[in-house]
């Protein structure tokens, strides 16, 4: 169902209907808002800069546009190559062996975790400390996941990496979590 | 990650019903699993690494608020309305995009291909005190009683294995004819589009006819046509068949339909056999008096509390439940 609409809405879009546009980008902005800002570690002025751009530039183009079932993991690996392009632009700097590890640098604040979890030894407050010691990359995937309500095939294409690949990736990160998670609860009842 | 495991933890964590037991919904589900761990103990972590993946991390989202994202698209709009050129793509850059989004569709679609083709077992199971509703991929309505299980392949969707109790309102399918079966221990029901019951516990199965018409294939090789009322009860262990012409009451008959059951002047003896097949319990009549007493009335299926206290009252005994067992007594 949701793709049947997705396909309508970008076959419309495409051939120029305005409010088709609209309604894709009153869907996305804020989604795609709460990423760049995610990514670009809180930069308010860049992200909603590259973000205007990017829909500029997807409305320009439009007629060229591939015809797409999906749209979400579209936008978000597209507007993540322009985010980050611009992300390298502004700090102007070269020469790094992982580039992309380097600059994407994630953080989750508290307010931002739910005190109420599903996996109960993630109830306590040192969970976002405990989060934010993970990789970037791992943070990322978690952030997609469970924010972005991507599923494991559309975080692929997201990040550009295979199934597996994202797969390792949370199942490492959720798990070492709940390790640092537990290790955390026990320090505390010894002191 | 070992190949082999990771290969599995894919399959749990995209299994409704193992998402199920992660959440803790459908207790069929639940006990299922549950089992499944205590007989694959080698693959407890697994499961439990699986249940984190899917429980995850609960964020509080921050939406934007209606207002900004107005104000962001008049902006836009503005923008869109201030350029004044329009870049012409180059003609390879078009035909890039087209060919990288032909490839995936390609492999898309022959993912899906593959994965559909794999012929594959549905299961629905009911615990003690359950009923669920299923409909089956054609059409065809199920209500499958407690403590019970259907299954079919899903390329022979209208091939039914059924062992316990279900109702069935079959779909019919005029254009090609084809035929609905439920195949039990005892016999295999072939039914055009019709509703009927099967109800097949211990060595027996009971067949009882609502609307269409059904024929029944024994598994002694006799074969049975039904109209409507018709109750025939088979049991292929003790090759022993009972034919009720017209059944006087039919309602009685799949009353548990509506998540009771219906006793008319029944002995407590009989009723209480009823009541073990849906709770999954025994019952030990302390005197003779109890067993021979006569009910009438209605005890729901899902709750053994009411059900208990219904026929305290309505027989004049007591009823102790201890560990599963239920001891009656005249009082």
């Amino acid at each position: 169902m949701k793709n049947l609409v997705d396909f309508n809405l970008w076959t419309a879009l495409k051939s120029g209907d305005l409010k088709a546009f609209s309604t894709l980008y009153k869907v996305y902005y804020p989604l795609l808002h709460n990423y760049g800002l995610k990514i670009s570690n809180n930069n308010i002025g860049l992200t909603e800069d590259c973000l205007q751009d990017f829909f500029l530039y997807i409305y320009q183009h439009r007629e060229n546009l591939a015809d797409l079932n999906s749209i979400k993991p579209y936008l978000f690996v597209s507007f993540r190559r322009s985010l980050f392009r611009e992300m390298k632009k502004s700090l102007k700097k070269v020469n790094f062996d992982k580039e992309e590890d380097f600059f994407i640098e994630i953080n989750f604040s508290a307010e931002e975790l739910m005190i109420e979890q599903e996996i109960v030894c993630f109830k306590q407050k040192s969970i976002v400390k405990l989060l934010n010691e993970l990789s970037s990359r791992q943070k990322e995937v978690l952030y997609l996941k469970y924010y972005s309500d991507l599923s494991i095939d559309e975080i692929a294409n997201v990040l550009e990496i295979n199934y597996q690949s994202v797969l390792n990736l949370i199942h490492k990160g959720i798990k070492k979590l709940r390790e640092k998670a537990l290790l955390s609860e026990l320090l505390k009842n010894i002191v | 990650m070992k190949d082999s495991q990771q290969g599995n933890i894919e399959n749990l964590i995209n299994d409704p019903s193992f998402i199920n037991w992660a959440n803790k919904t459908q207790m069929a589900d639940v006990e299922f699993w549950n089992q499944w761990i205590l007989d694959n103990p080698h693959k407890k972590q697994l499961a439990y690494d699986a249940k984190d993946v899917i429980l995850g991390i609960k964020f509080s989202k921050k939406n934007l608020s209606e207002q900004k994202i107005s104000e962001s698209w008049i902006q836009f709009e503005d923008k869109l309305n201030a350029l004044t050129t329009v870049r012409k793509i180059p003609f390879y850059k078009k035909l890039k995009y087209q060919r990288i989004a032909a490839a995936a569709l390609l492999l898309i679609s022959f993912t899906l291909f593959y994965v559909i083709d794999n012929s594959t077992k549905v299961l629905h199971k009911t615990a003690y005190g359950e009923i669920i509703d299923i409909k089956l991929p054609d059409g065809t309505r199920v209500k499958l009683n407690s403590n019970s299980v259907l299954s079919y392949k899903n390329d022979a969707v209208r091939e039914i294995t059924l062992k316990g109790e279900a109702f069935f309102d079959v779909e019919k399918k005029p254009s090609t004819h084809a035929k609905f079966v439920v195949i039990t221990n005892d016999l295999e029901v072939e039914v055009y589009g019709t509703s009927f019951n099967v109800n097949n516990r211990n060595t027996t199965t009971q067949v009882f006819l609502e609307e269409g018409n059904i024929a029944l294939r024994l598994n002694n090789g006799v074969q049975k046509n039904m109209i409507p009322g018709n109750l025939v009860t088979y049991s292929y262990k003790n090759d022993k068949i009972v034919e009720k012409e017209k059944v006087l009451r039919p309602e009685l008959q799949i009353s548990w339909k509506n998540g009771s059951l219906v006793f008319e002047r029944s002995t407590l003896e009989s009723a209480m056999r009823k009541i073990e097949e849906s709770y999954g319990m025994t019952t030990v009549f302390e005197d003779e008096e109890s067993k021979n007493t006569l009910i009438t009335g209605a005890v729901p299926i899902q709750n053994l509390e009411i059900c208990i206290k219904t026929i305290e009252k309505s027989a004049q005994v007591t009823i102790v439940n201890k560990y599963n067992k239920l001891y009656i007594r005249k009082n």
